[in-house]
């Protein structure tokens, strides 16, 4: 009776139950009645699912990728900070599990589509020509398309040493200012150093000679992941998505308008992903809450929209004998890795957003890119694979995918500079640097 | 108050000489340099820096003029995928300069910032020819009289005269010829920044001062004609308007007010757009002004380009 009562109580437009179960069974041949599904405005699970629904419904459906942005990032609420450059122990383990990463030891396989070797060495076929004779040739970049003239080593090592002379010794600089030692000779060395070997490598390199340098640019992202109760506030008491904000400051960046192929399958699985039970408060980690950006360096309009190598500098803050004094060794590479994952991740899925991509529609590519965290004479070098953006507490139930972050240990460049020579210096490094400028798309 | 590049010449001994060498001209004009191509990238790198560089709605000139020469300078860097030589330069930021030198019994000298240095590891060959070094002998420089011509100058007890560590190298730096110097006037209130006379005015003094200090590392302090003339360039901009200038060092003979005098071409006032702007400007619900890069000049570029190419090409 009472049932009856209501249905006849239920016009159409009119809601007069706050609660309905969403989807119950309208009748099979009505188009009286609109569909009976939750409200909107009550305080209950199911309207702020339909709610949330409505929401995810807008962000799909809007037009631009800056409209797109903007709705993502409209409401502010208290999130976690994150900073890639941090002294937190153990900070790479917590940053890994934050952005589902998988941190693989050493440098991804590449196949040998487009990498000259060593003079010395002696010169990859490229397109089956027959390898060139291992002589000191110089570099000859009006060779015809196809051809790979070995690198010159010399050549590439003189470069290095002339920028790392400059800046330490010939330069006449006045002291640094305290506590600002990587600004007087590291930073600029490094900038020196990236521009001379792109400018000199862009011959070989289409990519490169259609880049865009940045200095001193600003990568943010922004996103949710995994799910807490709200402790204190008018809010108590709800379940809400876990915030997080990269705001980083890369020393340099290229930017580049062509994508940097994959290097493993989309759906690839490399290892396992750390599973933290505390909070990310006990990093620790400290909620703010302001603007919610998500930027690669220059804005949507921009044609290089893809990203190829960051350069980040430690600070003074960071460097080795601090750690070394606090009896800390095993947290030296802790940093360096924690600076790669948290940049790159930042970078990578700022990319896909631009691409339109988001939490709830996912990559349909994996994005590459790279990057070199130095402290002006240590190097280690990052390579990131964005295969998932969908880490929030639903989208990440059903989701196998996991992204992928390959990066080696700090290397040292030089040992020591003395009186106008640069001693010890490793080849290694500055190959692995030059590998990095060099990567391209198979197509060019 | 004062046309500032009289007053630089007559410091100076120069002759002025309006518009841009033949020599950098001719590789302006010249079409075997696929400068058309580079257009489409100066066009995204003046974009990218007045429009997409930040965050905000729009950058402020202290970010967008130095990220301005950068963009510029990385195109031009780029360019040494065809001309290998182009990879013996090096930028040096924040060096210092000091010269000294006697002008009719007054001691003058340089100091200070000298913005951004470019050096090389060759030097310009000279700009001028003979002739018309020496028809630089007929040429009287302007006085000012009755005005002194050091007025507006800063009077200074120097106690240490440093001419030749001029140079903020140490001896042994293999990139030791100066070559173009870069002055980004970027503050961001107009009253702080130099007028376009007196920017001419700040590069002709520095690019003499370096000029001078090559030439005395060369051959000691002997006053003297200079067989091999010194080419120093040299570039200032405050983000939209560029001003080009060749300095050629003939004599360091400085003190007399004849014989032979040093040159100086000046292009003034070269603008690389006509505007820029962040979001279109709506007047009475009519975009009255769009969105976007208006105006490109590719010229002032190219001569951007000629001029750091010049030397190698």
């Amino acid at each position: 009776m009472a049932a009856v009562g209501a249905r006849l109580l239920l016009r159409p437009g009119r809601r007069w139950f706050s609660e309905t179960a969403p989807g119950a069974p309208s009748p099979p041949v009505s188009p009286l009645y609109p569909p009976v599904v939750a409200s909107i405005t009550a305080k209950s699970k199911v309207a702020k699912s339909r709610r949330l629904q409505r929401f995810n419904q807008r962000v799909h459906e809007a037009a631009t990728v800056e409209e797109k942005l903007r709705l993502y990032g409209k409401l502010q609420r208290p999130k976690y900070t994150v900073y890639p450059q941090t002294f937190a122990l153990n900070a790479d383990r917590w940053y890994r599990s934050f952005t589902k990463t998988v941190l693989v030891p050493g440098m991804p396989p590449r196949a040998a589509a487009a990498k000259p070797l060593v003079a010395a060495a002696g010169a990859t076929p490229e397109g089956g020509r027959a390898p060139e004779p291992a002589a000191e040739a110089p570099e000859a970049p009006e060779s015809a398309a196809g051809a790979a003239p070995s690198l010159d080593m010399s050549e590439l090592r003189s470069l290095a040493c002339d920028a790392i002379l400059q800046e330490s010794f010939y330069q006449n600089k006045k002291r640094p200012l305290l506590y600002r030692d990587q600004d007087h000779t590291p930073g600029p060395f490094l900038t020196q150093l990236v521009s001379t070997l792109a400018a000199f490598l862009s011959g070989r390199n289409p990519l490169l000679a259609a880049s865009s340098l940045d200095l001193n640019p600003e990568v943010n992202y922004y996103w949710h992941h995994g799910e807490e109760v709200v402790v204190h506030g008018h809010r108590k008491g709800r379940v809400d998505p876990v915030r997080f904000q990269i705001d980083d400051n890369p020393h340099l960046q290229i930017r580049v308008p062509k994508q940097l192929p994959e290097v493993v399958p989309l759906e690839s699985d490399l290892g396992d992903v750390p599973v933290i039970d505390h909070k990310p408060s006990k990093l620790p980690l400290f909620k703010k809450q302001y603007e919610n950006k998500v930027f690669i360096g220059s804005k949507v309009a921009d044609p290089c929209c893809y990203g190829h190598t960051q350069f980040h500098l430690l600070p003074d803050k960071l460097k080795r004998e601090r750690f070394i004094r606090e009896r800390l060794e095993d947290q030296i590479e802790v940093v360096y890795r924690s600076n790669g994952i948290a940049s790159l991740f930042a970078w990578t899925a700022a990319q896909a957003m631009y691409q339109g991509f988001w939490s709830e529609a996912d990559v349909t590519r994996p994005f590459v890119s790279q990057a070199v965290v130095t402290d002006g004479k240590y190097f280690a070098f990052f390579c990131y694979q964005l295969n998932t953006l969908a880490l929030t507490a639903e989208t990440i139930k059903n989701n196998p995918r996991k992204n992928i972050c390959w990066g080696t240990d700090s290397k040292p460049l030089y040992d020591v500079v003395e009186d106008g020579n640069v001693k010890g210096f490793n080849d290694e490094v500055l190959l692995q640097l030059v590998r990095f400028l060099l990567n391209r798309p198979k197509e060019l | 108050l004062f046309p500032g590049v009289r007053q630089a010449q007559w410091l100076t001994k120069t002759k002025l000489v309006e518009g841009l060498p033949p020599a950098v001209q001719g590789i302006v004009d010249n079409p075997a340099l696929g400068l058309q191509e580079l257009e489409e990238r100066a066009k995204h790198a003046v974009s990218h820096a007045r429009l997409w560089d930040t965050t905000e709605v729009a950058p402020r000139r202290e970010k967008y003029c130095p990220a301005l020469f950068e963009n510029l300078i990385h195109i031009c860097r780029l360019m040494s995928g065809k001309y290998p030589s182009l990879t013996k330069r090096m930028l040096a930021r924040n060096c210092r300069i000091a010269a000294m030198w006697e002008r009719e019994s007054i001691l003058l000298q340089v100091r200070g910032l000298s913005g951004i240095l470019m050096n090389s590891m060759t030097p310009i060959p000279p700009v001028a020819s003979k002739e018309e070094i020496l028809a630089t002998k007929e040429h009287v420089l302007e006085t000012f009289y009755p005005i002194a011509p050091t007025i507006d100058l800063q009077e200074v007890n120097v106690y240490k005269e440093l001419n030749d560590t001029g140079q903020c190298f140490r001896d042994g730096y293999p990139y030791s010829h100066p070559h173009t110097l870069f002055f980004l006037e970027s503050a961001n209130v107009r009253t702080d920044r130099f007028r376009p006379e007196q920017l001419r005015a700040k590069m002709l003094m520095f690019a003499f001062g370096n000029a001078l200090a090559k030439a005395k590392a060369l051959h000691r302090n002997d006053p003297k004609v200079l067989e091999q003339p010194i080419v120093v360039q040299s570039i200032g901009t405050d983000g939209q308007l560029f001003q080009f200038m060749v300095f050629q060092l003939n004599t360091t003979d400085l003190v007399s007010n004849d014989g032979i005098k040093n040159l100086v071409w000046i292009d003034s006032d070269q603008n690389l757009y006509e505007r820029a702007q962040c979001v279109p400007e709506i007047k009475k619900r009519v975009v009255t002004k769009p969105a976007g890069i208006s105006g490109f000049q590719p010229d002032t570029f190219k001569k951007f380009l000629a001029l750091y190419l010049h030397g190698t090409v």
